[in-house]
């Protein structure tokens, strides 16, 4: 039995260990987000061709789908580490879920505004109050919520967990959210892209789609790696690997 | 009921929070003066136009009950954290989440209950049809205990932490979005003149389910908080 990676997960729930990995990972996941988006939008805005009926309207596409889907999975992300956070006490994994919440409030936000930029010429509007809309308005205030709660607190770790556990209550509320507004009014068109059955979209838009879904999660890596190491400069500065890191740095000047 | 047994203790735990309740009378009539003057300003802001405001006359009582019972939770755990009985509650032998349930309903009583007698009054200064105010209070009676469970998670999680009402609004927002809308659905099909048992029946379901998870969760929450 491997147990090689038990052993790697262990090691990485250090700070220090995690420290340096993020730092060999950022600079790669940057890279290739960068690369995979240039190439989606290349694939997108010049080689797809126009909608039959949207036009060239619906090219906002690549970047909205994107954004929605990296929207609810950060959420996901960041509630399975509030969830290990708060039942191992595993530090790192509390940091991760923290630095999380703003990188998905702000995907949340691009599919908002996008959404709307596609809303005026498609429905004619730029917000309604329709099921999915309205959902990811709700998605964006617990978001906030999560963040609002985190930096309300003296403490950072307590607030850390505080809102760890509000982010678990509120991967309870999304389902419920989302069908009671289902339920109360819907104007949004249903998915396109499926994971199981063909999907209802034509290769050469389906292609540029998936790539910037890849560029945006390795956005996401990046981001995530370069914010939890901030966090975890800041958090743990009174540490001996901190300061061999800052001494390192700054030649033998104290 | 023994001394020192689980009932006797939440028994007197209710007396306790009633009694402080009924020697601040002027704090319980707070929430029902706010949500007057809330539904008086809405005439003045619309005109007096009667078609009009008895088309929006049920969600604007509960819009202004759920503002009212926000303004009133900050007050749940205030005093006795200030006063440090509520870390005398976290350590005693009885099962936290019980305690809390208790003081919730308590608090309930309180804030929440004289809303629920005013609502009909207010319905009214709103032209709402007489045959709808049934649905409004059936609906206010689920859906306000529900608000205070909810309600009651989140002070809990924001016990250890400076004033903060901004942030409870923002947090309880996307909680009691369904709540609202299964209300207000009831009311709206009650005045179109539609059965509205099924979202009272929803609203009955969550309020079951908040029963049974909510005091766990805030009693989980408010070791979370206090935990210093």
């Amino acid at each position: 039995m491997a147990n090689w990676v038990p052993l790697w997960l262990h090691k990485l729930g250090s700070p220090p260990i995690f420290y340096r990995f993020a730092g060999v990972v950022r600079p790669w996941a940057l890279a290739l987000a960068i690369l995979a988006a240039l190439a989606a939008l290349y694939g997108g805005l010049v080689l797809a061709p126009a909608d039959y009926q949207q036009g060239d309207a619906y090219r906002i596409i690549f970047i909205h789908v994107p954004s929605a889907w990296m929207s609810l999975f950060i959420y996901g992300a960041m509630a399975v580490a509030a969830f290990v956070g708060l039942v191992w006490r595993i530090k790192i994994a509390e940091v991760v879920a923290m630095e999380s919440a703003p990188i998905g409030a702000a995907f949340t936000f691009i599919t908002l505004v996008t959404g709307s930029l596609w809303g005026k010429p498609m429905w004619g509007t730029w917000w309604t109050w329709d099921a999915r809309l309205t959902s990811e308005l709700v998605l964006l205030f617990l978001y906030l919520g999560v963040i609002g709660l985190y930096h309300s607190f003296e403490d950072r770790r307590q607030g850390a967990r505080a809102a760890s556990f509000l982010a678990l209550i509120g991967i309870v509320n999304v389902p419920i959210v989302h069908f009671s507004v289902n339920w109360w009014n819907t104007l949004h068109q249903g998915s396109t892209v499926r994971i199981l059955g063909p999907s209802h979209i034509e290769m050469s838009m389906l292609w540029p789609l998936l790539t910037m879904m890849l560029a945006t999660k390795l956005y996401y890596i990046a981001s995530l790696f370069a914010r939890v190491r901030a966090d975890l400069i800041a958090t743990e500065s009174g540490k001996d690997w901190v300061r061999a890191i800052a001494l390192a740095e700054n030649g033998d000047r104290p | 009921m023994t001394p020192g047994s689980t009932s006797a203790a939440c028994a007197a735990l209710f007396r306790r929070d009633l009694t402080l309740a009924w020697r601040r009378r002027g704090d319980i009539a707070m929430p029902v003066l706010y949500a007057v003057i809330v539904t008086t300003l809405f005439p003045f802001a619309l005109g007096p136009e009667a078609a009009l405001l008895a088309r929006i006359s049920g969600g604007v009582v509960l819009v202004t009950v759920l503002l009212a019972i926000l303004l009133a939770l900050d007050s749940l755990f205030r005093s006795d954290i200030d006063d440090g009985s509520l870390e005398q509650l976290m350590l005693a032998p009885q099962p936290l989440a019980l305690l809390l349930g208790v003081k919730i309903l308590a608090h309930w009583l309180t804030a929440a209950a004289p809303l629920i007698v005013v609502a009909p009054v207010l319905a009214s200064m709103l032209r709402m049809p007489a045959n709808v105010i049934p649905a409004l209070i059936a609906a206010l009676v689920l859906a306000t205990p529900l608000l205070s469970l909810l309600g009651a998670v989140l002070v809990a999680l924001t016990a250890g932490t400076r004033r903060s009402g901004m942030l409870l609004a923002l947090m309880l927002l996307p909680l009691c979005v369904p709540v609202v809308i299964f209300a207000a659905g009831a009311v709206a099909a009650a005045q179109e003149g539609l059965p509205w048992v099924a979202p009272i029946a929803w609203l009955g379901a969550a309020l079951a389910l908040a029963l049974v998870l909510a005091p766990m969760a805030c009693a989980a929450a408010l070791r979370i908080a206090m935990d210093a």
